[in-house]
């Protein structure tokens, strides 16, 4: 292994939301910052479903509303529960810039060039082979047979943590700690997209759909407005899933556009991109893993923060201020005199300190709430055929609560009824 | 020592490409340009050149300056100079024009050695090799599988369908690198740092060059495309027969007998 003739204060592996992020924040603080990144440009490796909140980015990156890459602001939430060819949707609508539709590798190649402008070295097609570990320190990066060397490495290698696996920091990715999230990115005219959805201009649509829409797989698909294309698909839980699915998983996705629900929307569509990845499902506080060792940190997907709650989803700004956090972290350690795991160990009291832990901790039952397969099948056809009773009769309408009894009646007993209730109004 | 040149092109990445039906141009739009593969192999030859021999190997493309990305990946190869071509003044060039402005800045360089691809994914005419060398007055073989140096002279094998040619060049001289001969190795960490931390990329623009505007760009352009034709669609009737095999064999032979495809004795 050769030492190439430079070396960094820092090096950042992955140059998605949380990898940029770290690598903004120190660069600007001063510190030399090498970002390292395998896909041929900044975020080609990414995937998200489509919406982004904005106000932990614009805390992180200076002059983020003048020049970041936001296609929508989602002035317009819908919720939709699914059975057959019946849906009912809840929706909500305001203006008002909170979160916005993009796509994803514009906002990474987006926050890598903010990391160039404040002096980082950002380098893409460089894949990590390893971790370098000297006396249970990590001193740097192997690509090939080369070594890169730093006081500390940021590990945001995403979810597929294979640095970190083959350095024995984490236990392999379980099943259970995975969604599999597949979508299709489908070209629509910019003013159709607007007639179809009653959206104003620069106004986007977020919307979740629960019920057999995903193929009876648990889990939710979604439908996000870009500028002049929709980002449709859906997140499945990989440990329940995988004992179900019976079709490669692209076919649910097509199953989703051709929905006799949603085909409408796309029949002047075309189809531009197909793509799939993992997302972390995990319970905070019992990560299976560390975020940090002696001269390594591990922020991101890799560290496992994500949100999801069914019907919010919350990736790409819990890893860019995961990013960030691991950065003050590496400043805080500097000055307190090295990268040691000691004086690291400030990342997981910043964490805790940040909205991120503090939501993740919040919401612990969120995940377990949505393995209840009711909520995926029993409950969307019990709203629907109450809905169905209360607005297809032309002579006699049923009271509500006798709607609600005839819908319930072998469907669902009341103490699960009430448990499940329950259960959701206390995870979410 | 061997001083080598390698001329690259950054071209949009076809195989994601569509064509535009009413106008019979690329749709460009959106998709995102990579180097020529077939000119990944020519950098590759010229590096192993220099492993084998030692000297110098200088890139130069005429592109937009989008193609520093190229560039930068050809120097994380391990090519030790770049040259970006560009001026607008060379815009709307046709392959004469291209190869009169190749030929005048690698006269500006010291080499032994120029190689290019065998032709471009965009284009395919596989002018510019034969163009450079008829302007420079050099030596040009094309189809070129391996290169060695043997006694000061450039030894090349040249593969045909049937035949393998081996010449002996004297140099200085041209060469084109056979599409697939060659696996184009992966960017090195210290070479890209190198790139980035160095910045070993030259801008020539026509100041540098200072070339009549009669003989550059869209003006120094003879080539007129007169038409695009499309070819027509042959229409699928894309019928699809779920069953069991025996069922389907049958099915298959009844669709072929009604479209006079089969005749069954």
């Amino acid at each position: 292994m050769k030492e190439v003739g430079y070396r960094f204060d820092v090096i950042v592996v992955g140059a998605g939301p949380a990898g940029s992020a770290s690598a903004y924040t120190l660069a600007k603080k001063g510190f030399k910052v090498l970002l390292v990144e395998r896909g041929r440009i900044p975020g080609s490796k990414n995937v998200f479903g489509g919406r982004v909140y904005a106000d932990p980015l614009r805390e992180v990156f200076d002059g983020f509303d003048d020049s970041a890459p936001i296609h929508r602001w989602v002035t317009k939430e819908r919720i939709s529960m699914v059975s057959g060819d019946a849906m009912t949707s809840f929706e909500f609508y305001m203006r008002k810039n909170t979160s916005f539709t993009t796509y994803l590798t514009e906002l990474a190649c987006w926050m890598a060039k903010k990391v160039e402008e404040v002096g980082g070295t950002v380098l893409t097609e460089i894949t990590v082979d390893e971790l370098v570990v000297e006396n249970g320190k990590v001193t740097g990066i192997r690509v090939g047979d080369e070594k890169v060397s730093s006081e500390v490495v940021i590990d945001a290698e995403g979810i597929n943590r294979l640095l970190l696996e083959r350095a024995g920091l984490v236990p392999k990715l379980e099943l259970r700690h995975a969604g599999l999230g597949v979508k299709e990115v489908i070209k629509l005219p910019k003013k159709e997209i607007e007639d179809l959805f009653s959206l104003k201009e620069g106004e986007g649509l977020a919307w979740l759909m629960m019920g057999d829409i995903t193929g009876g797989l648990p889990g939710g698909a979604f439908l996000y407005t870009n500028k002049d294309s929709v980002s449709l698909g859906l997140v499945v839980m990989l440990g329940e899933a995988v004992k179900e699915v019976r079709e490669h998983i692209s076919r649910y996705v097509e199953a989703l556009r051709l929905h006799p629900l949603l085909e409408r929307y796309f029949r002047n569509g075309r189809i531009m991109e197909y793509s799939a990845h993992l997302v972390p499902e995990y319970t905070w506080p019992s990560l299976p893993h560390r975020l940090y060792a002696d001269g390594l940190l591990v922020a991101g997907d890799a560290a496992g923060l994500l949100l999801n709650l069914g019907y919010n989803f919350r990736g790409v700004d819990y890893a860019a201020y995961s990013g960030y956090l691991a950065a003050k972290a590496v400043e805080k350690a500097h000055e307190m005199g090295g990268m040691t795991s000691e004086n690291l160990s400030v990342y997981e009291r910043l964490l805790e300190e940040s909205f991120i832990v503090k939501q993740l901790r919040k919401f612990r039952n969120a995940p377990k709430m949505r393995e209840n397969r009711r909520l995926y099948s029993t409950y969307p056809e019990l709203l629907n055929s109450v809905m169905g009773q209360l607005f297809h009769s032309s002579y006699e309408v049923p009271k509500v609560m006798e709607a609600f009894k005839r819908a319930r009646k072998g469907r669902v007993g009341w103490l699960d009824l009430i448990s499940d209730l329950l259960e959701v109004v206390r995870s979410v | 020592m061997l001083k080598v040149v390698v001329g690259i092109k950054w071209v949009p990445n076809t195989t994601s490409v569509n064509i535009d039906p009413n106008t019979g141009t690329l749709i460009r739009e959106g998709i995102p340009s990579v180097v020529n593969p077939h000119d990944l192999e020519a950098v590759e030859m010229a590096l192993r050149l220099k492993d084998e021999y030692g000297g110098k190997v200088t890139v130069i493309t005429m592109s937009p300056p989008s193609a520093i990305a190229g560039l930068e990946h050809v120097l994380g190869m391990g090519a030790d100079e770049a040259i970006l071509v560009s001026d607008r003044a060379f815009a709307g060039a046709d392959t004469l024009a291209t190869s009169y402005v190749l030929a005048k800045v690698i006269d500006r360089l010291d080499y032994d050695l120029i190689i290019f691809g065998q032709e471009t994914i965009d284009s395919s005419t596989a002018h510019i090799g034969a163009q450079v060398a008829s302007w420079l007055d050099l030596p040009y073989v094309y189809y070129v599988t391996h290169a060695e140096l043997r006694g000061g002279k450039l030894v090349v094998r040249r593969s045909l369908e049937d035949a393998h040619e081996t010449y002996e060049l004297d140099l200085p001289a041209l060469i084109s690198v056979a599409m697939h001969s060659l696996n184009p190795r992966r960017v090195r960490v210290s070479n890209k740092l190198r790139v980035k931390l160095e910045n070993p990329i030259k801008t020539w623009s026509n100041e540098v060059l200072g070339l009549d505007p009669e003989c550059i760009g869209l003006r120094g352009s003879p080539t007129a495309l007169s038409k695009i034709e499309m070819v027509p669609k042959v229409p699928r009737k894309n019928e699809v027969f779920r069953g069991e095999a025996r069922e389907a064999a049958k099915w298959l032979l009844e669709k072929l007998k009604e479209e006079g495809l089969l005749e069954l004795g």
